[in-house]
């Protein structure tokens, strides 16, 4: 059996689940026994093979209309999806501004912050991808496992890629299961 | 008894308690929310779901009585996507990120209970609908987008401390807790017990001084006593670090089960004032770091130089070894003329009525728990003994009938179904009133032989009261089996009167509870140490002042004595105007015994390691007698047991 192809993108986080999964040290040479890293932020390759890969990850909740796109094209080219951290899993972090008009949060950002010089700009190129309620990845592509935790421990990232890469569906329960 | 099947196994438990009650007495888990142990269950969260044979649907185990061959299963299919669906929608109502909530990772139960159920995303997102946080309040901040309504908070306030500050408004997925009208939490009735904070599963309730500070669930416990006031509450001390994370009720205290108030909770959170950590003699005008022996032995030198002319005083909050010991070192060592405590005269009303009566003449603080009547006599119980308030408070929920009779404003006044609001000086006369009153109803259990026709006109007019007042009183206050009469002593300072209010007691078959002042006032009492402070010129004086922050009379009491040593935990302008300081420890470092004001012996466990030089009053009193060359030989428990007490002493 020919090792399963493992893809990985960050959406709206922070890159520390990431950085997380990076933490598993050493045991990153094991794993890449198991599994052939294709695509990935912290790889040369950074879209999924168009010809498909077992497993996509993605990080960080949906935050604007590029995301979405990228959430897209993960789907379509993975046949296990798995959601990473707390942003991808609930929205984590910047669904902190679901409670306030993206109007306002754009306005104080850009606008009204301390560090902004002169009287500020909210950027409107028709090239920027735009901004949306930010939300979770199950709320824009079907999901197949999810890994809570902000970030999920370095522990619990390589059981998870270890299961998936031995074609099991992690189960996280216990001291796996954690929110925070 | 009822015979119930849980889980296919069949038990016999007692009739009349809840399913959910039955499961936890044997060691069955059941999840909750909204229920707390301590509180009346209210059946909000649906966690608890249970399927029980015949029901049509599942039921809430904690509501639902046990019946006789009831069969209950408590885990299946059905009941566990009945309990992950009541937790979806408790997420989805609110903002329940983790990440960025002070109660994340252990002390949260909806965390907990999410995890139980093996929850790794929520089925329905949130609706994002923002609720305001109330940071109004110097102790507790109110974030309404962590609460579930479970309600604990508002059934603490009004089942447990009997405020009702604590309610909700409008209704479904806008309900609101709100305090008093929907005033801010600062602005509110509210009294700053914590009870709320101490209830609350979720972040909802932040208590602000220990908030991010640490986990509770990894927090080192210890048990002690509150030295607050005489009521002697049980504390559960959270440790991380040596220092104290917050302060609970102790559930298991059998004085406060539980309950406390600001001062218990919070004030000892509050206290920044700068430690001493040694040894201190003034030296050129300046105090000076010394060793304990330098300090002991100006000390002592001094002290026995103007022994004659010495002033020695301690805090009625030190343990009961430290003021057997000053009474031990200072009036039968160094046999100086005024040996006291501070405040100590308050207790000399209570003891010369003991002195003349007797014999023990007050009952147990748990009396109140089924008092069918209270009556409150010249006590404040908003200003200290804050949680015997709360018990008086809570008992309105029973259905029991407050008298009030009180020369001043009393801050119960308005629970009250009869209040008598005498004149200055009265006392005596308004409880002669109450006792004619009683006898005029015939409801003595005494006998009465004066006029009590005659004696209600006298008291009505001495009192400027109707004679109405004391009839609708005296009504109230015989209309059940067990009435309790709050009185204090220091307030009313007549021993005549006290007396009459003894008789009262006796007429009505009431029970007798009185605060006591501070922590180990009686105590004071026990050991004799209750003489006024005589005004004289001193020419050396000490102040064993423990932790106490001196009272602005005392400082100037002391201002002009040539030779001062004082023996505190903390800087304050006692200690600044010293010759000698010697470094002892706070009441979270102490051990030792208090005895409470129903003669209740608890003993007081260290929660903290004392930093520097400090040593326990105790021990700094045992080095002084060292240094005086007095004895300090003599067992505490023995002196304190052999005088009759107004109480009944339970050593």
């Amino acid at each position: 059996m020919s090792k399963p192809k493992v893809a990985t993108d960050w959406l709206a986080g922070c890159a520390g689940c990431h950085m997380s999964f990076l933490d598993i040290d050493e045991r990153i040479v094991d794993l890449v026994d198991l599994v052939d890293l294709r695509s990935s932020p912290i790889t040369d390759l950074k879209e999924p093979d168009p010809s498909g890969v077992d497993v996509g990850i993605l990080e960080g909740g949906i935050n604007n209309t590029a995301n979405e796109e990228v959430a897209h094209r993960m789907r379509k080219r993975c046949k296990i999806l798995v959601a990473l951290g707390d942003c991808a899993v609930f929205g984590g972090v910047p669904a902190m501004r679901n409670f306030f008009k993206i109007e306002d949060v754009l306005r104080r950002a850009y606008i009204e912050t301390e560090s902004t010089d002169a009287e500020g700009k909210i950027p409107d190129d028709p090239e920027l991808a735009k901004p949306t309620r930010v939300r979770a990845v199950s709320e824009v592509v079907p999901v197949d496992v999810y890994i809570p935790g902000c970030p999920p421990s370095a522990e619990i990232i390589y059981y998870a890629l270890s299961e998936l890469a031995q074609g099991r569906i992690p189960v996280l329960k216990d001291e796996r299961l954690q929110w925070h | 008894m009822a015979t119930i099947t849980i889980n296919q196994q069949t038990y016999e438990v007692p009739d009349g308690i809840t399913v959910l009650q039955a499961a936890r007495q044997l060691g069955i888990f059941i999840p909750t929310l909204c229920d707390h142990p301590h509180l009346t269950p209210y059946g909000g969260c649906r966690l608890c779901m249970v399927e029980i044979e015949g029901f049509r649907t599942l039921q809430a185990a904690c509501t639902i009585p046990v019946s006789n061959n009831m069969v209950i299963h408590t885990e299946n299919e059905k009941i566990k996507k009945a309990r992950e669906f009541a937790l979806s929608l408790i997420f989805s109502e609110r903002n329940h990120f983790c990440p960025y909530c002070q109660v994340s990772g252990g002390d949260c139960e909806l965390q907990n209970a999410a995890y139980r159920v093996g929850m790794t995303h929520w089925p329905l997102q949130p609706n994002w609908q923002p609720f305001p946080v109330d940071a109004s309040h110097p102790y507790i901040i109110l974030e309404h987008n962590r609460c579930i309504l479970c309600r604990r908070c508002i059934r603490a306030c009004n089942e447990l401390v009997g405020v009702n500050t604590l309610g909700v408004a409008n209704r479904g997925a806008r309900t609101f807790v709100i305090a008093d009208f929907g005033v801010p939490l600062g602005e509110s009735t509210c009294v700053s017990c914590g009870m709320c904070v101490q209830v609350c599963p979720t972040g909802a309730m932040i208590d602000r001084k220990s908030a991010y500070q640490g986990k509770k669930s990894e927090a080192e416990h210890v048990e002690t006593i509150c030295t607050g006031c005489s009521l002697g509450c049980g504390l559960d001390v959270l440790i991380t670090d040596n220092r104290i994370l917050s302060i609970y009720g102790n559930w298991d205290a059998p004085v406060n089960q539980g309950v406390l108030c600001k001062v218990g909770r919070y004030y000892p959170l509050d206290d920044d004032r700068p430690r001493i950590t040694q040894p201190l003699v003034r030296k050129n005008g300046e105090l000076q770091p010394t060793t304990w022996e330098e300090a002991l032995s100006v000390a002592a030198s001094a002290l026995k130089r103007h022994s004659a002319n010495s002033l020695t005083l301690a805090s009625a909050r030190l343990t009961a070894e430290a003021l057997y010991l000053f009474r031990k070192v200072f009036a039968e060592g160094l046999h100086s003329p005024l040996v006291t405590t501070l405040n100590g005269h308050a207790m000399r009303p209570l003891t010369e009525t003991l002195h003349d009566l007797g014999e023990p003449f007050e009952g147990r603080v748990t009396d109140l728990n089924d008092a069918t009547s209270i009556l409150i006599v010249q006590a404040d119980l908003a200003s200290n003994h804050e949680v015997l308030g709360f018990m008086v408070r809570r008992s309105l929920n029973r259905g029991v009938r407050i008298v009030i009779a009180d020369s001043r404003e009393n801050p119960l006044a308005a629970l009250a179904e009869v209040s008598l609001v005498f004149k200055e000086g009265r006392q005596l006369a308004v409880v002669e009133g109450l006792m004619a009153a009683v006898a005029r109803l015939g409801l003595s259990q005494t006998e009465y032989t004066e006029d009590a026709i005659a004696n209600l006109a006298n008291a009505a007019k001495t009192t400027g009261l109707a004679t109405d007042d004391f009839l609708k009183a005296a009504y109230q206050i015989t209309r059940g089996e067990k009435p309790v009469i709050i009185y204090d002593p220091a307030a009313i300072n007549d021993v005549v009167a006290i007396k009459a209010l003894v008789r009262l007691a006796k007429m009505t078959g009431a029970t007798l509870i009185s605060p006591k002042g501070e922590a180990n006032s009686l105590v004071a009492a026990q050991f004799n140490l209750i003489e006024p402070m005589r005004p004289g010129t001193y020419e050396v004086a000490f102040v064993a002042l423990g932790d106490e922050i001196p009272s602005e009379t005392l400082v100037a009491a002391l201002e002009r004595t040539p030779f001062l040593i004082v023996q505190a935990s903390r800087e304050s302008k006692l200690t600044a105007r010293a010759d000698v300081v010697l470094p002892v420890y706070t009441w979270a470092e102490e051990s030792g015994h208090y005895l409470n004001l129903e003669g209740r012996l608890q003993e007081a466990h260290p929660c903290l390691t004392a930093p520097g030089q400090a040593k326990s009053n105790e021990v700094a009193l045992r080095k002084l007698a060292e240094a005086l060359e007095v004895s300090a030989e003599g067992d505490w428990r023995t002196v304190l047991t052999q005088r009759v007490a107004p109480v009944t002493i339970a050593v």
